[in-house]
């Protein structure tokens, strides 16, 4: 029973990592950056969506809202940093992204402060009791959002004309510039695509576990998530996403307290720490050394 | 006139890969480009498509100059081309390729919301009847780029080229490759675009049974320049191209 409801929490966190990831590989795919920016983004976009609901705009116009403005951030990251930056070499321009990350946080240390903030209500309190599992409407609200939004994202990519643009820009921008393609246009709309879901992915990781610049975070974990599922998959991503959602709902849960209780028995250590952060890393090594493209990846994918 | 090119000129580093060429090209008229291998045929194309920015010359197209223009500007314009080493796309299928032509000029009905919108089962239905079926590619429509032969690849990128219903199209070898027989279907079907679409063509091509066949005019190159132009029959009479093709006999 414990498990199952370990597997839930670990789902309903897992579709934020993926949709946070979705962003990282989206760049990848059509500028070869891989955006160390994409935390910041996630933790912008809750910080920005607070302030809305805080003016008292109501919970589904600030998320949408939010949405939009953090698209505009990401598309004018990409029109007044990274543009001028075509010629220069991607290891500068991941660097340059290291900064933004570095930039935001102070931007909103500035602004909202170092302390913790208790994220107001968006979604309804209280939980439904499903056969004796618990799930709370934040996290089915997490998991729901997240979910929808990533597939239709994913749909989005596949079947529309911009989508197809994108995806040609991403095959072989070379190509697609040749044949009339506005590749910078494309680039930029994948930051403004890879922004908006971040901010929404930072806007529910905070109705989950508070406000603070630690958001930020996230984005080291998206890293484990895209290396596992392949940096040039999006739906590689998303199925990573979920995975590394419930490995860490299982470490946290059953995993630590066994190794706790054994080590108690033998030793003086009482505690392992948060070995649920270790773990996404320990995947990410092994999967280097096992199969460094991923699970649905490509060979040939530079690593970075 | 609708394309006017004069005095065009590019050299890279100390070769004058295209010197004061001029080119003509009337509405609804098919232009060959020959000339021997190096006389700047493909470079001189590039430059009039966006990709090569000349040194010295003009350019209009309907009286707009568009030198210096990007591809996807000349697009806007009506201008398309085809090109002599076919790109490559891994994950796209023919008529994903063929959707990119359509998709690439902005002048596509609906608009922008359109873009955003709707992957129409009727549009594609649409495109492969007019686009795929004639140039014998509606059974592929389906398969990767990858999988298709090189003669298929050819046509792919001519019907990608087609589906941005250009005003004015180059054609960059667009037979090269291909056997006789196929070289002159393709000549055929250009024709019958030029027929169906009322748009200009400049074609560069080697393989003079097709140009013979397909083209009105032809402009001769040699050494970056223009060293004559007139029918296909006053072209193949001329003494002095017959020795810049084959050597002095």
């Amino acid at each position: 029973m414990i498990a199952l409801q370990l597997a839930i929490s670990g789902i309903a966190t897992g579709s934020v990592y993926a949709l946070i990831a979705l962003g990282i590989v989206l760049i990848y795919k059509c500028s070869g950056v891989v955006n160390f920016a994409q935390g910041a983004y996630a933790m912008l976009g809750a910080y920005v969506t607070y302030a809305l609901l805080k003016l008292g705009l109501p919970a589904l116009l600030a998320v949408l809202v939010g949405m939009a403005l953090m698209a505009l951030a990401g598309m004018a990251t990409e029109r007044l940093i990274l543009r001028r930056m075509l010629k220069a070499q991607i290891v500068s321009v991941m660097m340059v992204t290291l900064g933004l990350l570095i930039f935001f946080r102070a931007f909103c240390l500035a602004i909202w402060g170092p302390d913790q903030i208790a994220f107001p209500q968006v979604f309804p309190s209280g939980s439904i009791d499903f056969a004796g599992i618990f799930i709370t409407y934040n996290y089915l609200a997490a998991f729901a959002l997240a979910t929808t939004l990533s597939v239709a994202f994913l749909l989005f990519y596949r079947h529309t004309s911009i989508g197809l643009m994108q995806r040609c820009a991403a095959d072989n921008p070379r190509a697609a510039l040749a044949i009339g393609i506005h590749v910078s246009n494309q680039v930029s709309i994948a930051w403004a695509a890879s922004a908006a879901l971040a901010g929404l992915g930072g806007a529910l990781l905070a109705t989950l576990g508070g406000l603070s610049l630690n958001i930020s975070d996230i984005g080291l974990i998206a890293f484990p998530v895209i290396v596992v599922g392949g940096l040039e998959s999006l739906a590689g991503a998303l199925i990573a996403g979920f995975l590394l959602g419930m490995l860490e709902a299982f470490t946290e849960g059953m995993l630590s307290p066994a190794i706790e209780e054994f080590l108690r028995g033998f030793t003086t250590i009482q505690s392992v720490g948060a070995l649920q952060q270790v773990i996404p890393y320990g995947l990410l090594v092994l999967m280097l050394l096992v199969r460094p493209q991923g699970i649905f990846g490509r060979a040939g994918t530079e690593r970075v | 006139m609708s394309l006017s090119v004069r005095n065009l000129s590019i050299r890279f580093g100390g070769v004058a890969a295209v010197s004061e060429m001029d080119l003509d090209v009337g509405p609804g008229e098919i232009v060959g480009l020959i000339g021997p291998n190096g006389a700047g045929k493909t470079t001189f194309i590039n430059c009039i498509a966006g990709v090569n920015k000349p040194d010295m010359g003009e350019a209009s197209w309907k009286g707009k100059p568009i030198l210096g223009l990007t591809p996807a500007a000349l697009l806007r314009l009506g201008v398309a081309r085809t090109f002599q080493s076919v790109v490559s796309l891994h994950d796209l299928t023919v008529l994903d390729v063929i959707k990119l032509g359509a998709a690439a000029h902005a002048r596509h009905k609906g608009g922008f919301a359109a873009q955003f919108l709707g992957s129409d089962k009727a549009r594609d239905q649409e495109l492969c009847e007019t686009l795929l079926a004639p140039l014998n590619l509606a059974d592929v429509a389906y398969s990767q780029i990858q999988t298709l032969s090189y003669g298929q690849r050819k046509s792919v990128d001519l019907a990608r080229a087609l589906a941005c219903e250009p005003e004015l199209l180059y054609l960059d070898e667009p037979v090269a490759g291909l056997t006789l027989q196929e070289g002159l279907n393709m000549g055929a079907v250009i024709r019958s675009v030029r027929d169906r679409f009322g748009c200009s063509v400049v074609m560069v091509e080697h393989k003079m049974d097709v140009v013979m066949a397909t083209c009105e005019r032809i402009t001769v190159m040699a050494h970056g320049s223009r060293i004559f132009e007139g029918t296909p029959a006053e072209t193949q009479r001329d003494p002095e191209v017959r020795r810049v093709y084959l050597g002095d006999a």
